[in-house]
């Protein structure tokens, strides 16, 4: 009889010993617990970010003299894109096929100049942060296709149509997204010459040329409904 | 193809096209070019208006033009376009048991002016009150002041110019003793810095912006961003500082204090040419009606001003203002250093402001103290917001205290005006009445009985309109509405008149650097509609007072100037004459023996200069500006715990104000069809909030639902968000503070507090 009692005397201070140590050990745990740091602060840089970017290089633009013999055209502009406002894909050999692109791509087409190689002026890419460039811009290895599809490529928008009236600044008829810096693609040797902008020295090209194809409610015109007799 | 190519080459000169560029471009061999300044901002490029068999079909940049050599932005350049809007106001309509009825013009005309008679006699003069706007041509200010002070007599005539100048004007008459601007825009050419305060050129004022730019670019002069958000004008800088609003004022004297400290004063010009005064302080904010200031000047020494200046060292005021020490002291050196030009400009973030005139008075004291002011490239310099804020709001002067010279309290003046107006001069009262927030009040209390509003949207624009909407809609107001289109103002009137847009008819328009411009009419308006001028005249005969409004109908516009024009004539504010005006993109006052008068107070320049100094700040008696002792005062409404967010309010590059006009272009609507709300990202991201969703700003007086915009096309600090106000349907007046400078009277649109929810 006595040794069950202090058998059970035994399995009691156990139990207790467990419970207390597990409430102890976890009561600390809480306290010691650190809350995780909140992450800083993302940049805060504004969507209109590269609007001014190339606009150190804007009176070398308007200086430079047109090399006519190199220069782009739309139509090669828009053969290179799946659709206007696709990723050109890269039309020339890969220097570095394991590589994601980053300084490879940007010794060029960073700021561009003329490569004998291809006999040609390299574009200018207008968001030189995003470096896994081959991230969306990828080869044309083949000219064949797996199979034939029905896709058919919108239209392009042309050129010297796109002014609300007579002789305004032409509307922006593209994202803008990715695209902020103008000059990029609207000046120097490698612009397409329909687009190629003849005033680079002005800068601030959105002070004239607005976007047109924001996505707009209802109607694109404004007008207040009034109960005006009329 | 020739033809296409010359087209293009005419309308922006000195751009060629390549052949590529423009085969698609239509040719211009019929249109007629007329010349007018824009009908947009206070900058007033000169535009060249391309009408083809009658209608108005092109707009292009007005090389000659010095302002803005032949450039000019989005709604410069689309700026007709508003004018074939399908909900044209053609006719006058006149409010029967609730719904409005097309009436002919000229009987609407008899209602309002037998209104306006009848009301006089049951209620008095001070019963009627008539609210135009900075975008009223010369003539047409000339009229209304001649007929509310003149005629009827009584000072209840003010315009929305108190939204947006008068603290530019009470900080001019304070620091120097006469209104607008001392230099001009050709300081652009010469300037080696330019600190813009608190102002987004580059979206506001863009064609000067692009005038820096150019600067910047071919001179390597540098652009400094002193401001509350980030914006296009930032990221265009060569550095962009924030500080937290309303410590503008803290910044400014600590410049001062730099100035001063490191030996930088310019002692010549200040013993030669300067005064130290201190006004009154704790002054409170308007916020209740029939809130009355005087301020009181005293004089104080220099030794007094700089003692002063030992509560604002940049250590200090770095403190509250979040801007760190090195860049106080790096804006300092640069005022500082003799070496430098440098030109400060700013616009509605220092007028809108409920310290507005004394945060004036702050940067002309920086400008003074080193000496760098009425030099080519020294120059502070307010700018407008308005085309004819200057021309005619200040100049023609249709504020409650003003005449079209001096103020109503100054018997001379009211002489002066008595004997050119040929009235009685006991008729024009000597004491101001209501300034734009106060008669907006007014019309709420029941005191005013018939209000006319021309050229102006004030239900969209004024502060508060959560008050002001339900008070002008009160039977006890009758209210007569002018306007080119409906508008939430119009919305409320008993009678709407439909008045002709800028080109329909002729008018002369007066831009910040002090530049007088002329256009012809060059279209018809359609319908009945009617310059607002003829408009003012036709009412005030049928009062019974055409023996003093002898103008015709054809050329009233030329004889109306011609008879202002008495009213400044001599060397310190001599107006051009038609025939130069006519002739030239503008001509600037003071305009003294045919020439116009480039930088004012300079003896080298300025012909009115004439006491033997280099320096003639001719305004004051003793012909010395004046540095006032201003200090650091918090704003009314600051964010707590209930409402824990800055509320900024201002513009887009695409929308001019309302957007009355500019929403009806179709191209600038596209661009920008409704308002949002900007938000800090990390604000955002703390309440769940993603770019896009609506959002609900909520303050003490109303609330307000807008799509919310992170990292788009600004950014504010955090704990403040930033919302334009063009946006009728998205109304953030109902939001904002009715607040103001006690001594402008103008309100502070770009502080008080907010809530913020997911709506």
């Amino acid at each position: 009889m006595k040794r069950f009692r202090n058998i059970v005397i035994f399995l009691a201070i156990c139990i207790a010993t467990i419970t207390l140590w597990n409430y102890f050990d976890n009561s600390q745990v809480e306290t010691v617990y650190v809350p995780l740091i909140k992450e800083p602060a993302p940049p805060s840089i504004p969507l209109e970010k590269g609007v001014f970017k190339r606009s150190s290089h804007a009176l070398e633009y308007a200086n430079m003299p047109i090399d006519k013999e190199h220069q782009r055209s739309l139509d090669t502009y828009y053969n290179n894109r799946a659709y206007p406002g696709a990723p050109p894909s890269i039309p020339h050999p890969l220097e570095a096929e394991r590589n994601m692109g980053a300084k490879t791509c940007l010794k060029c087409h960073q700021n561009g100049g003329f490569v004998k190689k291809f006999n040609a002026s390299a574009p200018i890419t207008p968001h030189p942060e995003y470096v896994n460039c081959r991230q969306c811009h990828v080869a044309q290895k083949t000219q064949s296709l797996f199979i034939a599809s029905n896709f058919k490529k919108i239209e392009a928008p042309s050129v010297g149509n796109n002014n609300a009236l007579l002789g305004s600044p032409p509307m922006i008829p593209h994202q803008i997204r990715m695209r902020e810096s103008c000059l990029s693609c609207h000046a120097g040797p490698s612009a397409p010459k329909e687009i190629r902008v003849s005033h680079p020295e002005r800068v601030n090209c959105r002070q004239c040329h607005v976007p047109t194809d924001l996505k707009v409610n209802a109607s694109s015109t404004f007008i207040r409904k009034t109960n005006y007799d009329k | 193809m020739l033809s296409a190519m010359t087209a293009a080459a005419t309308m922006f000169p000195g751009i060629l096209f390549a052949k590529d560029q423009e085969k698609n471009l239509p040719t211009d061999s019929d249109i007629k070019w007329n010349k007018a300044p824009c009908r947009f901002c206070g900058v007033g490029c000169g535009v060249l208006v391309g009408v083809k068999e009658g209608k108005a079909v092109a707009v292009k940049g007005d090389p000659k033009s010095t302002v803005n050599k032949g450039l000019l932005c989005v709604k410069g350049y689309h700026q007709i376009m508003c004018i074939q809007a399908e909900d044209r106001l053609t006719h006058a309509l006149v409010k029967k048991n609730g719904t409005y009825v097309k009436t002919p013009i000229s009987e609407a005309l008899d209602l309002v002016a037998s209104k306006m008679k009848e009301t006089i006699s049951k209620h008095g003069k001070d019963s009627v009150a008539m609210y135009t706007s900075g975008q009223s041509t010369i003539p047409e200010g000339y009229v209304a002041s001649k007929l509310m002070k003149g005629a009827i007599g009584t000072n209840n005539l003010d315009c929305n110019a108190r939204l947006c100048m008068a603290s530019a004007v009470t900080g001019f008459l304070t620091s120097f003793g006469a209104d607008e601007p001392m230099g001009c825009y050709e300081d652009i050419d010469h300037a080696d810095y330019f600190i813009t305060w608190g102002n987004n050129m580059a979206e506001m004022h863009p064609v000067l912006f692009s005038r820096m730019l150019d600067q910047k670019n071919r001179r390597g002069a540098q652009i400094i961003d002193f401001a509350t958000r980030t914006t296009r004008s930032s990221m265009a800088s060569d550095k962009s500082i924030l500080f937290e609003p309303q410590t503008d004022l803290a910044v400014a004297n600590a410049i001062c204090y730099e100035i001063i400290n490191n030996g930088w004063v310019n002692k010549k010009f200040i013993e030669d040419h300067i005064n130290f005064n201190k006004g009154l302080t704790n002054m409170g904010y308007g916020l209740e009606d029939n809130y009355k200031f005087k301020d009181k000047p005293t004089s104080i020494s220099f030794e007094e001003f700089k003692e002063f200046l030992e509560d604002y060292t940049p250590e200090k005021v770095a403190l509250y203002s979040k801007v760190c020490v090195r860049d106080i002291k790096y804006m300092a050196a640069i005022y500082g250093d003799p070496n430098n030009k440098v030109v400060s400009f700013w616009c509605m973030g220092m007028n809108q402001h409920t310290r507005g005139t004394w945060m004036n008075n702050l940067v002309y004291n920086i400008h003074l103290l080193t000496g760098k002011i009425s030099q080519p490239g020294n120059s502070p310099f307010s700018l407008t917001g308005q085309p004819s804020a200057c021309g005619t709001a200040r100049e023609v002067g249709t504020f409650t205290h003003k005449l079209p010279k001096g103020v109503v309290t100054k018997e001379k003046y009211r002489r002066l005006a008595a004997k050119i107006w040929k009235v009685p001069y006991e008729r024009i009262p000597s004491k101001p009445t209501y300034h734009a927030t106060e008669m907006f009040r007014a019309v709420d209390r029941g005191d005013i009985k018939f209000i006319w509003t021309q050229v102006v949207n004030p239900l969209v624009s004024l502060p508060k309109t959560g008050r002001y909407r339900p008070g002008m809609k009160k039977d006890s107001c009758f209210v007569v509405v002018s306007d080119v289109f409906p508008t939430p103002t119009s919305d409320v009137a008993d009678v709407i008149l439909p008045a002709c847009w800028h080109i329909e008819k002729s008018g002369l328009y007066g831009n910040s650097e002090r530049r007088t411009q002329h256009w012809n009419k060059m279209v018809e308006g359609p319908g009945d509609t009617t310059p607002d001028a003829w408009m003012t005249i036709e009412v005030a005969k049928r009062m019974g007072y055409g023996d003093l409004f002898p103008y015709s109908k054809e050329n009233h516009v030329e004889e109306i100037y011609n008879e202002y024009r008495q009213f400044h004539e001599g060397p310190q504010h001599g107006m051009a004459p038609l025939e130069v005006l006519k002739k030239e993109s503008g001509a600037m006052w003071p305009f003294y023996k045919g020439k116009s008068t480039r930088w004012r107070y300079n003896a080298k320049y300025d012909p009115a200069c004439n006491n033997g100094k280099d320096f003639h700040f001719y305004g004051k008696p003793d012909g010395k500006a004046i540095i006032w002792q201003r200090p650091y005062e918090p704003a009314p409404e600051v964010p707590d715990k209930e409402f824990p967010f800055w509320l900024n309010t201002g513009r887009v590059i695409e929308h001019w104000h309302t957007g009355s006009m500019t929403r009806r272009i179709p191209v600038l609507h596209k661009a920008m069809p409704n308002a949002y709300v900007e938000l800090h990202p990390q604000d955002a991201k703390s309440m769940g909030i993603t770019n896009g969703q609506d959002v609900k700003i909520v303050s003490r007086r109303g609330q307000c639902i807008l799509p919310a915009a992170i990292n788009q096309r600004g950014l504010p600090t955090r704990g403040q968000v930033f919302v334009p106000f063009f946006d009728e349907n998205m109304l953030i007046n109902d939001v904002t503070l009715d607040a103001f400078c006690p001594i402008s009277k103008e309100p502070d649109y770009k502080k008080c507090a907010v809530r913020i929810e997911k709506a």
